[in-house]
């Protein structure tokens, strides 16, 4: 190969050479040496099995920790951005980490330059990684913002803390293009928590009538999806689906802010089908 | 210990020229049974004058069915010593009313229109009590009285609600609620304004109100324990706490040291988070986020810190009957005394910020004030009472749990007295943002006291079988002040009772007051620095 590009060079004259663009590098890969030291993840082979051995010695012969063995799960993992492509460690367990010639390896967060084997349980989505999606479906279907009224219908008060959380600078829903309103006129999407207490009825459905549409409801917590603890008494409806139509339903007592942003992301889904 | 100040306060009793029956249960539980009923009037008046008590609550019983009559206990508390009274009157089921306590204990307005909400029995002469708690019921709906079925289909049928009217030239109405701009709990207020000036502020609450103390009838008393965490989800310690507390006094359960220890530990924990919330509330609202933003972190973190300790962010299912669920390690002690040092080496810098900020102490200065005649007369409890100077700290009062083994003599509650003596703090909304840093600070020495935990069990098992109709008094100190939970037991290891007196229920009036001669647009800064909760409230 090498041999091969060097033929090209003195062939050819430097000022016919055709622009470098990026798909040309894409898909050409044929100027990156075989031996260049690229990406590097890993990937073990059929019959590999981790031991304290393995894993001692890959720790020791990195020379920046990008490589870290842990045991009670025994688990090894490799922090990417860390690395410095010294190649030491494929030399040392081949059946466990490959480096190969590709260059692929930019991410848009840093989490994701960690690789741990064996895979721990999927944990499901971090909180960034569902709002950016929420994030870009917001764009598509509300033009870039979503607008949140949240009504009280009788709950403890639980629901509200983790509604209020969603607004701190930790969690932050504003980053994602939603935000909280003041009133039912202005909001895209109601979340509702609470057993919908008989006194709350005629004002929810006051706010319900007075949201323009498209609207979507979200019944916040076990009160709101079912009545909870409360259930259906003479002071209650049993859930706020007796009395307004509810759209997605977020159990919990109380759910986390990653629920209720999951919760209001499969609400959006429901609107685009 | 307790039976000394008990025997001190029975023989003052004796003292009197009235006739009673008297008999104590649980150590500090006075049962004063009047022979004449019709002097009720005169004998709390005595009370409150000669013993210095207050009113806390007014307890309502449906005893039809095993005594043919209604009872009724006024619950009352001293300031200074651990022991409550009970006063009992039982009403005839013919005559249905009972005296009003209103010119005595100006307190008693409240609980007398819950009782007619809930029972339908009337003060003396009186027929002008508002509803509070149901709103558009059926008329002649009394929720808690024993034959009525708590899951009666009621059907919607509109009452009319009538607001007191101020009439004057330039003076008109602004309607607020049920659904308010922010993330908070439903209630109406209705302001009667003369320019930007408040003249008056009528509150309408009830809107969240679920039924709890009669569906508790129905239930388990372990699921019971459940539905306490429920009144009000940021005090579901206190709450379920004080529940637990009075189960366990009529059973006269000891439960072991190191349950104690825990209780205290997440019950300062609750009111570190809630504070930390509530000091940021009231940031927000004139408008200093960053203050507020700054401090809704240190809250995000302490409820990540409840999360790990108990698996829950808002520290629901800590307690059971006998002890508590949720077992620290010494371990996980130290990393919380570690976690505390450095949210609150956080907290006092962000302090620092604040108090040198000339336009939030203008804002927080002189706003809401509240005369300590009022608070004495609406028999206001916990952070509300303490920025004018008076003390109801349930802690120190009425020591329960591992409380009773601290010594109490160096409180920040006896600071802000001083402070108020000297007139420092005037009771404004600046008072009561200051009287709350300083319980935060004196939540962590609380948590630093217990520097190593019991060993052994963390909690005994419940299965004693309680006798019929004993009864017993539960009380916590929640972020809001005095925890009241007074149970009586029915046939079968039931509920016959439950009757919940949050400091939010006692606390509200007050705002009615410290809203006058304030603009409208200072009524949420009043609102947060109180700190009510609805539910709490509406139950």
């Amino acid at each position: 190969m090498t041999e091969n590009n060097q033929n090209k060079i003195e062939k050819s004259n430097i000022l016919s050479w055709k622009k470098v663009t990026l798909d040309k590098i894409l898909q050409s890969n044929d100027i990156i040496p075989e031996n260049f030291r690229g990406k590097i993840s890993l990937d073990p082979d059929k019959d590999f099995v981790l031991n304290s051995q393995i894993g001692k010695n890959l720790e020791n012969i990195c020379p920046t920790n990008a490589i870290s063995y842990k045991t009670d799960p025994e688990s090894i993992s490799l922090n990417v951005g860390k690395c410095i492509f010294c190649g030491n460690c494929q030399q040392e367990t081949p059946g466990l980490i490959k480096i190969s010639n590709n260059f692929d390896m930019a991410k848009k967060r840093k989490s994701q330059l960690l690789e741990i084997f064996p895979e721990s349980i999927p944990f499901g989505k971090t909180y960034e990684e569902i709002g950016n999606e929420l994030k870009n479906k917001i764009n598509k279907t509300f033009g870039r913002s979503l607008a949140i009224r949240e009504i009280d219908a009788g709950s403890c008060n639980g629901c509200e803390i983790e509604i209020s959380a969603l607004t701190n600078p930790i969690y932050d829903i504003e980053q994602f293009g939603m935000h909280f309103v003041a009133s039912p006129r202005h909001a895209d999407l109601l979340l509702v928590t609470g057993p919908a207490s008989k006194n709350m009825e005629k004002a929810l459905k006051i706010a319900y009538d007075s949201t323009p549409e498209p609207k979507l409801v979200i019944a916040v917590g076990a009160c709101a999806c079912s009545g909870g603890i409360f259930g259906k008494n003479y002071a209650t409806t049993g859930g706020i689906d007796s009395i307004v139509p509810v759209d997605v339903f977020i159990p919990g007592c109380p759910p986390r802010p990653q629920a209720l942003i999951y919760g209001i992301m499969m609400a959006l889904n429901k609107i685009r089908s | 210990m307790n039976n000394e100040i008990t025997e001190r306060y029975l023989s003052k009793l004796e003292q009197l020229e009235f006739k009673f029956k008297l008999h104590v249960q649980n150590n500090n539980e006075i049962y004063i049974e009047l022979e004449d009923s019709s002097k009720l009037i005169e004998f709390c008046n005595v009370l409150k004058l000669e013993i210095n008590l207050r009113l806390l609550t007014m307890i309502y019983c449906d005893e039809r069915k095993t005594n043919h009559k209604f009872s009724l206990r006024y619950l009352f508390g001293s300031d200074t010593d651990d022991v409550f009274f009970f006063v009992v009157i039982f009403i005839d089921k013919k005559h249905a009313y009972f005296p009003s306590l209103s010119d005595v204990f100006p307190s008693s307005i409240k609980y007398e229109r819950e009782i007619n909400d809930m029972f339908g029995i009337q003060t003396q002469g009186d027929t002008t009590l508002k509803p509070l708690l149901l709103h558009d019921f059926q008329k002649n709906i009394f929720p808690l009285r024993k034959d009525f079925h708590a899951n009666t289909e009621l059907n919607y049928t509109p009452r009319k609600f009538e607001f007191t009217p101020i009439t004057g030239e330039g003076i008109c109405e602004i309607p607020v609620g049920p659904i308010h701009a922010g993330i908070i709990e439903p209630g109406h207020f209705r302001f009667s304004v003369l320019g930007e000036n408040i003249v008056n502020m009528e509150t309408r609450l009830g809107y969240t109100h679920k039924g709890i103390e009669k569906i508790a009838e129905s239930m388990s008393i372990n699921d019971a324990v459940f539905l306490s965490e429920r009144i009000s989800g940021d005090e579901s310690i206190a709450n379920s706490m004080a529940f637990c507390q009075a189960i366990e006094k009529i059973t006269q359960l000891e439960i072991p040291e190191k349950a104690k220890q825990i209780r205290l530990l997440f019950a300062e924990l609750e009111r570190i988070y809630n504070h930390f919330g509530t000091l940021s509330g009231i940031l927000n609202d004139i408008g200093f986020s960053y203050g507020a933003s700054r401090l809704e972190i240190l809250k995000e973190y302490m409820m990540q810190l409840n999360e790990k300790l108990s698996g829950s962010r808002l520290l629901f299912g800590v307690n059971q009957i006998g002890g508590v669920k949720v077992d620290i390690s010494n371990t996980a002690l130290a990393n919380i005394h570690s976690m505390l040092d450095s949210i609150f080496q956080n907290f006092e810098k962000i302090l620092e910020h604040i108090q040198s900020n000339s336009s939030v102490i203008d804002r927080l200065r002189n706003t809401g004030i509240i005369e300590k005649q009022t608070v004495n007369d609406l028999g206001i409890v916990g952070l509300s009472s303490i920025c004018t100077g008076i003390d109801t700290d349930t802690r120190k009062i009425h020591p329960y749990g591992h409380y009773s083994s601290i010594n109490f003599e160096q409180t920040p509650r006896v600071n802000m007295e001083q402070q108020v003596k000297l007139q420092k703090r005037i009771g404004d909304v600046l008072s009561r943002f200051m009287s709350r840093v300083d319980e935060l600070r004196y939540s962590k020495k609380l948590i630093e006291s217990i520097s190593n935990l019991e060993t052994g069990k963390i909690n005994i098992p419940f299965e004693s079988i309680l006798t019929p109709f004993s009864s017993g008094l539960g009380y916590a100190e929640s972020h809001r002040g005095e925890t009241l939970h007074w149970i009586m037991i029915g046939e079968d290891n039931s509920i016959f009772r439950y009757k919940i007196r949050t400091a939010s229920f006692a606390n509200w009036p007050i705002i009615e007051h410290a809203v006058l001669n304030n603009i409208v647009s200072d009524f949420p800064v009043i609102n947060k620095s109180f700190d009510f909760s609805y539910s709490g409230n509406d139950l």
